[in-house]
């Protein structure tokens, strides 16, 4: 098909090559980002499921109100209460990790699933997974956790249900253009003349040879989409509740005093959660130019 | 396909109300109906339907007469309401829609005809950077500087009376334009939608023969993308816009959005996932014409 | 009547980089080749042997990755003459020590643009270009005939939109469209592959190039679409006369429209001179290259008598690692003791044998 653009890679063998070697500068420095960010998160995770802090996250003191940062005891300063901000930072990950585990989770494996089924068999499966996309994309997805609020109880887990359902699309529509790829290039029939079992060669040979980068990709823009939908929603009063601190609701309390100039308490949180989304965006990005070998052509 | 789809919105909608613990009808009746019997006769009374699918058929045939109901907080027909307010909306996402793009097009069509130079990598930090921005906060941020630096208190509400300059329009839609988070998708999508195009062989032969590439290569590499990108990215301006509305007390759909959802206020919260839905299925549509028009056989597929 | 080639190609290379192997992928290693005017130029070679990369070369079309175009390519027509390379050299800077190369900065952007200022006015309107893979080289977006009078209205002296189409229009009756009027307004994927093709040369043709490259015109088209297409391009060389550079790795393609051949293989010409002589089997004083192509394709006599067919032994050259002495020295059969310290160490040139006919073997040299 593309035939002058490979004229390059026609004598060299890439298989043998190990993929860093491949892959672009840039695309490194983006995946060595995200991956320090992800590595800060997990670490401030386990400090705070281990109660290993600076300082403690709910005692007020009420006579350090909004310290800036660098104050003695408070390396990244008070809030408007006088609680340590570090220490809330750190724990606010708690707010994020289940949650953001279990949207994940119900993204990949529904998306897996139904991505599968459309593309594997095709036929009236694929007109329903196609349907059910389409109905799935038609709410804009804040809408759609609003009239859950009001249905249900505003619950960090509700919402975190619904982020992972809005984003099984998503994870579903690349899994099945990865499989018609495939199909395209007649591996899939390779397979089965070689008489492969059916379920080896969508394990085995679709999902962990040939999808494994596309559902990691998927994994870190999930997590980062768990992470604004709870700040947004923090904001409009429905996200993690006071006084267990997430990012969302620290910047939301914390802008409470912005428009008087006391910038830090939602600054902070704020920067803490651009870092890590971008982490995430660069870290799916970067593993997706690395791994689906978009620039090295 | 969009009117089965709408068809399957409202059953979404009906559902997820249906299986909700407090039930609409009791919230209706608030704390006056709190035993069953009460609630049971009031039923009776009112000649509501029992079974589920009864419930359903006689709410959408009130939809499809364009009846939502009233809303429970203002006692208003909701339709006329929710479609009052849409329009706000749909002045916001239209007008961020387009900064987006504004910004979003030219950093990809550098970064997909020069590949990675230092500025277009400067760019392309500054959409990530942009993109990761909780989206309120940034708002504040506007705010903070329209009120220091211009002394203008930039809150739509508070030049509703005398009409709004183009100020009190343009914050919001730049925040919400910059910060609905689809900046480093929008150029990401362009870009590579453009590299692939600029490799294609066709693209090649137009070059071969002296002819512009950009010509030949603006309806699948350009046309193509953008209505696809626009129609996608729909629901997450909408989505944004429910924030931004609140930042700036714009009166829009998000903002009622967000005062139903408190009030639970159904029929209107019902209402307006509906007529969002409306709005994303015609952005799908308007980008499905233009592909039947660029692209005779994707009408054959 | 014939002053000077048309083309007159000179030790062009054509190198890209490659990142993983951190080395040079030599695809088109020293080539020197020429076509007469109203001549057709035949190149013949295994695939990878750079023939498609000296045409992009030609046509300025490589792209601007890290890689290196150095040589001389001399277009003499009559309006322009020039080096089509001229000056592009600026724009590379190749760092080198101990004999590697340890890196190459290209001011990509600045090749580019020289590029396309040098190809300004060659591009289509000099030189035009078939392409293999007709289907997917033709516009989808776009209804043939639109394709052909834009090329029209850019490359000749035509500027009138109607008068543009009637030309389109004739272009594709002379390639013998059926029913050209209607055929106009037909997107490429209505088209069957060789009726694309046809379209094709009605737009090479169009634009009245003083040069036409050839790439594989009849690859990847069924087999009697392809004898239809050679007997096509035979019918407009001998209407039309124009000068052609014809790829293709059918030897047979190349016997019935070429007037002069050239060999290729590793990325070098191993043999210029006359099809007529050359690509027939009983004439002694080819290359064994060219032998042993000729004799792995089955002829009348082979099929007759049952022969077994005389493979190449071997692999296509590494064009990474090219070896000191003849590149093609690892899988010839005809190394006699004599040379054969000689073939292993030192390269042959390409030195004329008889008039016209050059060769790059050291069998054939007296001294």
């Amino acid at each position: 098909m593309k035939k002058y653009s490979q004229i390059s890679i026609k004598v060299s063998d890439f298989s043998e090559v190990p993929f860093w070697k491949k892959a672009n500068t840039i695309d490194l420095i983006c995946v060595g980002y995200g991956l320090t960010i992800f590595i800060l998160v997990l670490v401030s995770y386990i400090l705070g499921a281990t109660d290993f802090l600076p300082g403690d996250p709910q005692k007020l003191n009420l006579a350090l109100l909004m310290a800036p940062p660098g104050t003695e005891g408070h390396i990244l300063g008070t809030d408007f209460v006088g609680r340590d901000i570090l220490s809330r930072l750190i724990i606010g990950i708690q707010a994020y990790f289940l949650p953001g585990l279990l949207a994940i989770a119900i993204s990949l494996i529904l998306g897996t699933c139904f991505g599968v089924a459309a593309g594997y068999w095709e036929g009236w499966i694929d007109t329903i997974v196609t349907y059910t996309s389409n109905l799935l994309n038609s709410f804009p997805r804040l809408v759609l956790i609003l009239l859950m609020v009001a249905a249900f109880k505003p619950d960090i887990y509700y919402i975190m249900i619904v982020v992972g359902i809005t984003n099984v699309p998503a994870v579903a529509s690349l899994v099945k253009g990865k499989i018609q790829f495939l199909k395209q290039k007649n591996f899939i029939e390779a397979a089965i003349s070689l008489g492969l079992k059916t379920r080896s060669i969508i394990i085995k040979h679709i999902l962990w040879h040939n999808c494994r980068a596309i559902l990691i990709i998927q994994a870190t823009l999930g997590m980062a989409e768990a992470i604004l939908m709870e700040t947004s929603l923090s904001y409009l009063g429905f996200g993690v509740q006071e006084p267990t601190p997430s990012w969302g609701n620290m910047v939301q309390a914390g802008s409470n005093y912005f428009l008087q100039g006391n910038f830090w308490p939602s600054t902070a949180p704020a920067l803490a959660i651009l870092f890590t989304i971008m982490g995430f965006h660069l870290l799916g990005d970067g593993l997706n130019n690395i791994l689906e070998g978009k620039r090295n052509k | 396909m969009a009117a089965l789809l709408l068809l399957g919105v409202s059953f979404v909608v009906f559902i997820i109300l249906f299986l909700s613990p407090g039930n609409p009808f009791n919230a209706l009746l608030k704390e006056q109906a709190a035993t069953g019997a009460v609630s049971d006769a009031a039923k009776r009374g009112l000649s509501v339907p029992s079974s589920w699918y009864t419930q359903y058929l006689s709410w959408l045939g009130n939809i499809l007469k364009g009846d939502f109901g009233n809303s429970i907080q203002t006692g208003l027909p909701v339709l006329s309401e929710v479609i009052r307010v849409s329009i706000n909306t749909v002045y916001l996402t239209a007008g961020s829609m387009i900064m987006t793009l504004v910004l979003a097009v030219p950093i990809a069509v550098l970064s997909a005809r020069r590949g990675l130079t230092p500025t277009n990598w400067f760019f392309t930090i500054f959409t990530y950077v942009v993109s990761a921005i909780p989206v309120f906060w940034f708002g504040y941020i506007v705010i903070y500087i329209s009120i220091h630096q211009f002394g203008v208190f930039p809150l739509a509400s508070s030049s509703s009376s005398q009409g709004w300059s183009w100020f009190h329009f343009m914050l919001p839609v730049i925040v919400l334009g910059l910060g609905n988070g689809t900046i480093s998708e929008v150029v990401r999508y362009l870009r590579e939608e453009m590299s692939r195009v600029f490799a294609e062989e066709y693209i090649l032969t137009a070059r071969a023969k002296g002819a512009s590439i950009w010509k030949h290569s603006f309806k699948e590499g350009f046309l193509l993308p953008i209505t696809e990108i626009i129609a996608s990215k729909i629901p997450f301006l909408l989505g944004g816009a429910v924030v931004v509305e609140q930042v700036f007390s714009w009166p829009g759909m998000g903002r009622m959005a967000w005062q139903a959802a408190q009030y639970r206020d159904y029929p209107l919260i019902m209402g307006i996932t509906v007529v969002a839905a409306i709005i994303v299925r015609m952005g799908s549509l308007m980008q499905r014409v233009v592909q039947i028009m660029v692209n005779p056989r994707a009408s054959r597929e | 009547m014939s002053n000077g080639p048309v083309l007159a190609i000179e030790n062009l290379r054509t190198y890209f980089f490659s990142r993983s192997k951190q080395a040079f992928i030599r695809s088109v290693d020293g080539v020197t080749l020429h076509i007469e005017k109203g001549k057709t130029l035949g190149i013949v070679g295994e695939s990878g042997s750079g023939k498609s990369v000296t045409a992009l070369s030609t046509m300025g079309l490589i792209s601007a990755e890290p890689g290196v175009i150095i040589g001389k390519i001399g277009l003499k027509t009559e309006t322009v003459q020039k080096n089509l390379l001229r000056d592009l050299k600026d724009h590379v800077k190749i760092n080198m020590s101990t004999g590697r190369i340890m890196s190459v900065y290209k001011d990509s952007l600045g090749w580019q643009k020289k590029i396309n200022r040098l190809m300004k006015g060659i591009r289509g309107k000099e030189i035009a270009m078939i392409f293999q893979n007709p289907k997917l080289s033709m516009n989808p977006f776009s209804s043939i005939g639109k394709q052909i009078a834009e090329s029209i209205l850019l490359n000749t002296s035509i500027s009138n939109r109607n008068e543009a189409k009637d030309k389109a229009i004739y272009w594709l009756e002379q390639v013998k469209m059926d029913s050209p009027r209607l055929r106009y307004y037909n997107n490429p994927y209505g088209l069957s592959g060789g009726m694309c093709q046809r379209a094709m040369i009605a737009m090479a043709l169009s634009s009245e190039p003083s040069l036409l490259i050839a790439d594989e015109p009849t690859t990847g088209l069924d087999a009697t679409i392809q004898s239809k297409i050679v007997d096509l391009l035979a019918h407009l060389k001998t209407s039309f006369g124009v000068t052609t550079m014809l790829i293709s790795h059918d030897i047979d393609v190349i016997k019935s429209l070429s007037d002069n051949v050239a060999v290729m293989y590793g990325g070098t010409v191993l043999e210029h001179g006359p099809a007529r002589t050359i690509l027939t089997s009983d004439y002694k004083y080819k290359h064994p290259y060219t032998a042993a192509l000729l004799s792995s394709i089955p002829s009348q006599e082979h099929i007759r008598e049952k022969k077994k067919l005389q493979v190449i032994e071997g692999d296509v050259l590494d064009t990474i690692n090219i070896p000191d002495g003849c590149r093609f020295f690892e899988r010839c059969n005809k190394v006699t003791d004599k040379i054969k310290e000689q073939c292993e160490h030192t390269e042959p040139d390409l030195r004329e044998v008889f008039p016209g006919h050059k060769v790059r073997c050291f069998r054939f040299f007296r001294t």
